[in-house]
């Protein structure tokens, strides 16, 4: 303590902003793990909402199932996700370590934009959250960075096409697959649906339910796994670059055994906490889900994850999962889907990138006009208070294991719609 | 190539390994609850029916198991292979 405290008396410029930057290297990692705990929870649904809805697992063997296999996963993530925000903006380079212009005084200005972004990603996450709606975490993480990339390099601190040679840029590796892949793992799930449903009937309820229980548990385990491998490898990779860029860490090859650990215990158990609101949604909301259709919507989507990842095709497992619920209730015979439920959803997916930029925007100016470690504080601060505001105005209306399931539309409601419940007596 | 035109690659190819797998094997699946089903429904037990429903479930295992060793092989920097038509884990280059 002494002797720290006689450096900073004779270096009082070098030890302040050594101290600051280290300060601000410490909120973003909470930051950090703060996303990957939301990613973990508004996510659970992708895995779990349809075996959830047929009562294949009860509510909570369901995410905790899911929470040891994210944590298995993520585990398993041996490869380094260091060139993560590669893909969309510029402030590393190729090989993983940040721009040189963005490491003086202890990496302080690409701390802030990583800061910046991170809040950008959270606050749209929990709103998004709390009206229910599943968007892609990915999204808003890439979001919230391209705003506070934008507001803090200029437009040009964004990569948006690519150079041409691969897939690349945000067209490429985020808006590109946005369109596309709901489209491909609805396809798919539609004709599983639709032959499965061909297939089994006229057979003995006993048969199928027991059989499609597991076929479900199997597809959505699959699901939880290689969410696990995806999703915890990208915030792994955002505090190992914040670490390089503040320069305590230098091995661009290896991810610290700490912060593959924490990522790993944030994001499982945010999925075993268990956004019941967005499982709610997915699995009671779009389309009434029987288990055939479960296990034909969950194994798409494992497909087509797998499948995209094996062939470099980078794509939001948000997007998939919402893709074959859909797909599996139209090709069930007399299915019912929702659209306007799959309308709003759709909005949300369109807005989400810009809207987690402009936050990471605003935040990223908010800490800049402030300055240094107080800037952060506030950007920190802000992100606290509207986490503590939506976490108050879920409580009004709570969701959990106890009404997940309960009807999309309450019974007094439906007897008012003879028509509606006719249509429910003929399927 | 531009992005669209890449991602229109790779969309086709996702589209095709999707069918194969995410709607092929559940369909393998319900094949084999109907075998089981018809099986056990005549007045003696048929032995057909059992055999084509466990075999189609074990196919069905089969291909999970490749799911798990594909997430597995990829997080240790590794790759599946399928130049020998059975699946082999390569390094990744």
């Amino acid at each position: 303590m002494t002797f720290i405290l006689w450096q900073g008396v004779r270096h009082p410029g070098d030890h302040h902003g050594v101290t600051q930057a280290t300060a601000i290297l410490a909120l973003v990692i909470v930051t950090a793990l703060a996303f990957d705990f939301t990613n973990g929870f508004h996510d659970t649904a992708n895995a779990m909402a349809t075996t959830i809805a047929t009562k294949a697992l009860k509510p909570k063997t369901a995410v905790a199932l899911s929470g040891v296999l994210n944590l298995v996963g993520a585990f398993l993530s041996v490869q380094v996700a260091l060139t993560v925000t590669n893909a969309v903006v510029k402030i590393q380079n190729s090989d993983g370590t940040p721009k040189g212009s963005l490491t003086a005084d202890g990496g302080e200005a690409l701390l802030l934009i990583i800061l910046a972004g991170l809040v950008g990603g959270i606050i749209w996450n929990l709103l998004t959250w709390l009206l229910g709606l599943p968007s892609s975490s990915s999204h808003a993480l890439f979001g919230g960075l391209i705003g506070a990339t934008v507001a803090g390099l200029g437009w040009a601190g964004v990569k948006w096409n690519g150079d041409g040679s691969k897939l690349d840029g945000v067209v490429g590796k985020v808006l590109l697959p946005a369109v596309l892949s709901p489209v491909i793992a609805g396809l798919v799930a539609a004709v599983g649906t639709w032959v499965i449903f061909k297939v089994v009937a006229g057979i003995a309820l006993r048969y199928t339910e027991q059989g499609f229980k597991w076929g479900q548990i199997g597809s959505a385990s699959l699901v939880s796994l290689a969410h696990g491998t995806n999703d915890a490898q990208k915030t792994m990779g955002v505090i190992t670059l914040a670490l390089i860029a503040s320069g305590h860490w230098t091995d661009t090859k290896n991810i610290p055994l700490w912060v593959k650990v924490a990522c790993a215990v944030a994001i499982a158990l945010g999925t075993y906490l268990g956004g019941w609101r967005i499982i709610r949604t997915l699995g009671k909301g779009l389309v009434e889900i029987a288990p055939a259709q479960g296990m034909a919507a969950q194994s798409a989507s494992a497909a087509v994850i797998l499948a995209s990842s094996h062939l470099g095709f980078a794509l939001s497992t948000t997007h998939v999962a919402t893709g074959s619920v859909l797909g599996s209730g139209v090709g069930r015979p007399a299915g019912e889907v929702r659209w306007r439920v799959a309308g709003r959803m759709v909005l949300a997916w369109l807005i989400t990138l810009p809207a987690a930029g402009i936050v990471g925007a605003l935040m990223w100016w908010a800490g800049h006009l402030i300055g240094g470690l107080a800037g952060a504080l506030v950007v920190f601060l802000v992100l606290i208070a509207s986490a503590t505001a939506m976490w108050l105005r879920s409580r009004r209306i709570p969701v959990g294991e106890h009404n997940v399931n309960d009807d999309w539309v309450p019974p007094a409601e439906q007897a008012r719609l003879p028509e509606r419940v006719a249509a429910t007596v003929a399927n | 190539m531009n992005n669209l035109g890449f991602a229109l690659d790779g969309a086709w190819r996702v589209l095709l390994a999707g069918l194969a797998l995410g709607a092929g094997l559940p369909i393998l699946f319900a094949l084999g609850i109907r075998s089981l089903a018809w099986s056990a429904a005549g007045p003696a037990p048929r032995v057909a029916g059992r055999v084509a429903g466990y075999g189609l479930f074990a196919i069905v295992v089969l291909g999970i198991a490749l799911g798990i060793t594909f997430v597995v092989a990829t997080g240790f920097g590794k790759a599946l292979s399928f130049e020998h038509l059975y699946p082999t884990i390569v390094p990744k280059h």
